[in-house]
């Protein structure tokens, strides 16, 4: 009854005042009689009034302190339940306040240990060489990021200078060689050693051991290194044991603004490094992007798979693309890692995507498969209304208009049954034979790398029948098989609306990503305005192609194609060649042809019906294969059809063809 | 001086009741503005129990819910039973022109919402906004079922239900989320070991008592004690599935380890045969829909089902239950519309019916129909050369919602004693040849059709 106490304090102060207010008002009104009755019964009526709104009001307050009542009650259990689990939390939390780290680097082993705790063991033959980085939490000790830079090789030291020019500072920075990891370590990544304090770093030489523990832009904590005697031996083994001081949270901490965003980017920053400024603590690069809307957007509802295995920084790469391109819906996302990686999680939660971890089944290509499978079902089960899927992959730079394109063409994959896909990429579409982005082809060969599934094509062909794991066989390979695929093409733009730049993976390695994906052509223009979509309907893209040969100007068969010279020297016009094909499936002129064009050559590509399209010197250039083609007939006579010869047979051919 | 002192006293007690009087005015006025939350405009001094907490805890949900685009809807059994009553009238009342709180001052400890959580785009700030308002939530949490079908995935837990307290009155948002087979599903309310089981009489809760099944309801926006809130467009519907909503989940686990053991058929006849019979299954899913006639999955399919979570591939056929009392006679007729030609009728309406009809591909569609007594069920069979009735007896069962190739449909919920009868205890060992007169453990023999009736009761095309 807190409430009443104020006008207890009233009372007297009131009466005092008065006091003297009374004084010279009494001799006035006890001479007049009428008024004096008059105050009083003014005086009772008021008083009267005072009771009434009193009792209401005593009733109400009553209401509300028994309803408060009710409500403290309930906190209070809550609370209760909250205390009892307070007390656990904090005794877990007694941090200790010094690390001990033990780094052993040798020939042929090297490992990190934190506490007792081997967080690095390498000992596995012809691997692993280099200078093995680990970077751990100021804080809290925890490992933050774990990478091995092989500094024998070329261009390693270059990623090294990279990533630990991204690591915050503050860091626990360890490295270790093993075996050799300074051949290939030139100056810039030695001057950084040396900003580090490192004595050894910068003259580390040839075969030698050496082991490195300093905080980024502090102190070094220790270090040790052992000089290779001679060319042909190895410095001898060095074991590093030192204490690194952890200093506290806050200091570890950036302190960006209070937001759910930021609450997001504390938790990623906290767990890992080498995501450079998005972790900067001054002005952080942005993790919500919100491009522009897609007016009229048909592919607002698709969901998207992102299938990703454990190549994180790939993934942050690639999701910062998609969430940048117009139209996206980040709830249509979801990504499905293949395994039970840690990191690619963390950087999903950064994005607040929804990601999905699958258990590895099979090995290697199979088991590629079976994730494959596995996020599809997915994908529609979560998504039952939807009637696409859109597939992305971990390793693929998402175009600005990717959407849009899709959103402009999904409609054929309604309409038109003899669709198989629409896909992002042209396999044919290099830097110097793609041009035209609004342009859109039909071929027969499923390239994959950001394209569109069709759910009743999914549910009922190929999920019943997809391989099973024992089979290991490559997903987009089983796709592309006649039996799967019978007949149908797939829809794909003249400049791609992906750009593959992953150089580690199953199939892939840095060569093979040089020689057929570093120089592919990428759309960079936003809004890209389709040019006649329906006409790459089954008859409509007929008749489209017969326009387009009988306007064709027939090039001069005498020159060899591979020739720049081949092609004049304009712009605008289309022309037209013919090579050897003798059934549908003599590839031997295109094979030498598409070698010579420094296209896609390890398997057939782009082809419809015996023709391909691309561009040359910015014409439009078409090849039909002769006699299989039936655009044969558009031959004037006296031509005779190219034949390149294959060279001699010595097949050391570069392993698998195939791009996942 | 006792004049005086009369005067003092009376003076002194008037100026002392008016100040009171002026402080308790005050009070009132910033009490009463306090309690009735800022919205309420004063001018409606005539509106009769809005001040009530379920009402404020209504009205403050719904200021949350639309001001950070939570697509909820109303599904309280309670208060879409009220608004039923009076639709007419509650459609006709415009905004703010309501007198009396009459649906949602009523009594009670919670008032159930639904989130249609495929529409929902910012799931996260969501809470921590509804804290600061005063509500004091909790969430639960569980895998997503969606997944479990497929081996070896492991998603982060999806919502089920979100239950915010305020004052002595609690939401409980159900989470309704969208399912292959075209309709929304919402989980269990299981507490885990560290929540406050006293947070809420959770007993009391309408829903989350067992995972439930809806059809998608067609939403509509009405105002109700001044209030806007979406709801079924067909409340009726919507309130007579509440109670028949419980869902089983099919044991994909248990499938699973099943196919380890038996390995699946993926032949290319077996792959035909069920899609034929997926497609015939929801052909009939739709026809019998239409007409209003509950069935159930039965004998070889609900086997199927129930053991491998898909259609047995060498079954040939495809099994429907369904209660005599709900049978009508334009049901042949109907499926005759669809492309489905009566194959045999045996037994009549009044005892041991069975229809059979011709899918395609060679795959037939078996109706049973079930009559009840008082302690079991049964169907009746009969033997087409020699007139000889079967009965095939089952314990008393109930009606679950599931989900199989792609749909909603019925099931016994006491799924295990109910294929127990009929394949008895080894019905996880796969039975090629089976013989429906002799092999299931649940077979009677039923006398005899009199040659006089052969004509009715055995009947084929």
């Amino acid at each position: 009854m807190d409430d009443w106490k104020p006008s207890s304090l009233i009372k007297p102060f009131g009466a005092r005042k008065k006091r003297s207010w009374y004084l010279t008002w009494k001799y006035i009104l006890t001479n007049q009689r009428a008024l004096r009755r008059f105050c009083q019964t003014g005086a009772v009526l008021f008083l009267l009034v005072t009771v009434i709104v009193n009792i209401k009001l005593i009733l109400d307050t009553r209401r509300a302190i028994s309803e408060a009542n009710g409500d403290s009650e309930a906190e209070q259990d809550y609370d209760e339940a909250l205390g009892r689990l307070e007390p656990s939390r904090r005794r877990g939390s007694g941090p200790r306040r010094v690390l001990d780290v033990e780094v052993y680097s040798s020939r042929s082993k090297v490992y990190v240990a934190v506490d007792g705790t081997t967080v690095l063991e390498d000992e596995a033959r012809e691997q692993g060489r280099g200078i093995h980085v680990i970077v751990l939490n100021q804080a809290t000790g925890h490992v933050m990021a774990k990478r091995v830079f092989d500094t024998y090789s070329p261009h390693e030291d270059e990623a090294m200078v990279l990533f630990l020019n991204m690591v915050a500072p503050g860091r626990v920075l360890i490295c270790t060689v093993k075996d050799e990891g300074s051949f290939h370590l030139k100056d810039t990544a030695k001057a950084l050693l040396r900003s580090l304090g490192s004595q050894a770093g910068p003259a580390l030489g040839w075969r030698d051991t050496w082991a490195f523990v300093g905080r980024k832009g502090g102190p070094v904590l220790g270090e040790k290194h052992s000089k290779s005697p001679a060319l042909s031996s190895w410095g001898d083994p060095v074991l590093l044991k030192t204490d690194v001081p952890l200093s506290s949270a806050e200091e570890a901490e950036c302190h960006w603004a209070d937001t759910e965003l930021n609450r997001r980017r504390r938790r990623f920053c906290s767990k890992v490094e080498g995501y450079g400024s998005v972790c900067s603590c001054k002005d952080p690069t942005p993790i919500e992007f919100s491009p522009d809307p897609l007016p009229d957007n048909k592919v607002l509802n698709v969901p998207v798979a992102v299938i990703a295995g454990n190549r994180p920084n790939y993934l942050y790469r690639m999701l910062r693309s998609l969430l940048s391109a117009q139209g996206v819906s980040p709830q249509m996302i979801t990504v499905f890692i293949d395994g039970y990686y840690e990191e690619p999680m963390d950087v999903v939660a950064l994005f607040g995507l929804r990601g999905i971890q699958h258990t590895p089944i099979s090995i290697k290509n199979a088991r590629v498969s079976q994730h494959y499978k596995a996020s599809l079902t997915a994908t529609f089960n979560l998504f039952p209304e939807a009637r696409f899927a859109v597939v992305l992959e971990e390793d693929l730079d998402i175009a600005v208009d990717f959407f849009s394109f899709l959103s402009q063409s999904i409609h054929l994959l309604e309409e038109d049954d003899s669709l198989y896909c629409i896909s992002a990429w042209n396999d044919q579409g290099y830097e110097h034979t793609a041009e035209d982005p609004a342009l859109l082809y039909r071929v027969e060969t499923m390239p994959g790398l950001g394209w569109v599934l069709r759910k009743s094509l999914y549910k009922e062909e190929l999920e019943p029948k997809w391989p099973t794991p024992e089979k290991l066989w490559d997903w987009d390979m089983w796709m592309r098989m006649p039996e799967q695929r019978r007949g149908r093409e797939c829809i794909i733009p003249d400049v791609s609306r992906s750009y593959h730049f992953g150089i580690v993976g199953l199939n892939m390695n840095g060569y093979f990503h040089e020689a057929y994906f570093k120089k592919h052509k990428f759309n960079t223009v936003p809004g890209v305005q389709l040019r006649n979509v329906d006409s790459l309907k089954k008859e409509a893209y007929e008749a489209e192609i017969h326009r387009l040969l009988s306007e064709a100007e027939v090039l001069d068969h005498s020159k060899n194609p591979c020739e720049d010279s081949f092609l004049p020297d304009t712009e605008g016009h289309t022309y037209v060649a013919f090579i050897r094909m003798e059934k549908d499936d003599d590839f031997v002129t295109w094979t030498q042809l598409a070698k010579c064009l420094h296209i896609w050559d390890l398997d057939v590509r782009g082809n419809h019906r015996g023709l391909w399209r691309l561009f040359r010197k910015k014409n439009h250039f078409l090849v039909v294969g002769v006699p299989a083609s039936p655009y044969s007939v558009k031959k004037p006579p006296s031509i005779t059809p190219i034949f390149l010869e294959p060279p001699p047979k010595e097949e050391g051919a570069p392993g698998a063809a195939e791009q996942t | 001086m006792s004049r005086i002192n009369k005067n003092v006293i009376l003076a002194l007690l008037t100026l002392t009741s008016s100040a009171f009087l002026l402080f308790q005015l005050y009070y009132y006025k910033h009490y009463l503005s306090a309690k009735n939350g800022a919205g309420v405009s004063k001018s409606k001094g005539s509106q009769i129990g809005f001040d009530s907490t379920q009402w404020r805890a209504v009205k403050k949900f719904i200021m949350l819910t639309s001001s950070q685009n939570v697509p909820v809807f109303l599904i309280d059994p309670l208060i879409l039973e009220l608004i039923n009553k009076d639709f007419e009238q509650v459609k006709n009342t415009s905004h703010g022109s309501t007198s009396e709180c009459k649906f949602f001052c009523v009594p009670r400890d919670f008032t159930a919402f639904a989130l249609r959580y495929h529409l929902w785009k910012n799931e996260e700030g969501w809470f921590r906004i509804a804290e600061n308002m005063g509500f004091q939530c909790l969430k639960i949490e569980s895998k997503d079922p969606r997944l479990d079908g497929i081996d070896s995935l492991s998603g982060t837990e999806i919502p089920l239900h979100y239950i915010c307290r305020l004052a002595n009155h609690a939401i409980h948002l159900v989470v309704f989320h969208e399912r292959s087979g075209n309709y929304l599903w919402h989980g269990h309310l299981r507490l885990k070991g560290r929540m406050d089981r006293k947070f809420v009489p959770f007993r009391k809760l309408q829903f989350g008592r067992y995972p439930g099944a809806f059809d998608r309801p067609e939403l509509q926006q009405i105002t109700v004690d001044g209030l806007e809130v979406l709801i079924p467009k067909d409340p009726v519907h919507f309130l007579e599935e509440i109670p028949h909503s419980r869902f089983i989940e099919c044991r994909y686990k248990e499938a699973r380890a099943f196919f380890q053991q038996y390995l699946d058929d993926n032949t290319v006849e077996a792959m035909a045969f069920r899609k034929s019979a997926k497609e015939l299954l929801q052909l009939a899913a739709r026809t019998l829909k239409k007409l209003g006639v509950r069935f159930w999955l039965s004998s070889g399919t609900c086997l199927g089902w129930y053991r491998q979570c898909n259609i047995i591939p060498y079954s040939k056929d495809v099994d429907l239950g369904i209660f005599i009392q709900d049978y009508k006679s334009d049901i042949i007729s109907a499926f005759q519309d669809v492309g489905l030609p009566l194959k045999h009728k045996f037994g009549k309406v009044e005892d041991s019916l069975e229809l059979s009809f011709q899918g395609k591909d060679d795959v037939k569609l078996d109706i049973f129909f079930f009559y009840e007594e008082t302690d079991h069920m049964w169907n009746g069979g009969t033997q087409a050369k020699t007139g000889k009735k079967f009965k095939y007896l089952f314990p008393k069962f109930t009606l679950c919602w599931t989900e199989f190739v792609d749909m909603k449909i019925h099931v016994p919920c006491e799924t295990i004693d109910y294929i127990e009868a009929n394949y008895g205890k080894t019905w996880k060992i796969p039975v090629k040849t089976w013989d429906w007169k002799r092999s299931p453990p649940n077979v009677r023999p039923n006398g005899v059709w009199s040659i006089s009736e052969w004509d009715e009761v055995i009947q084929l095309y």
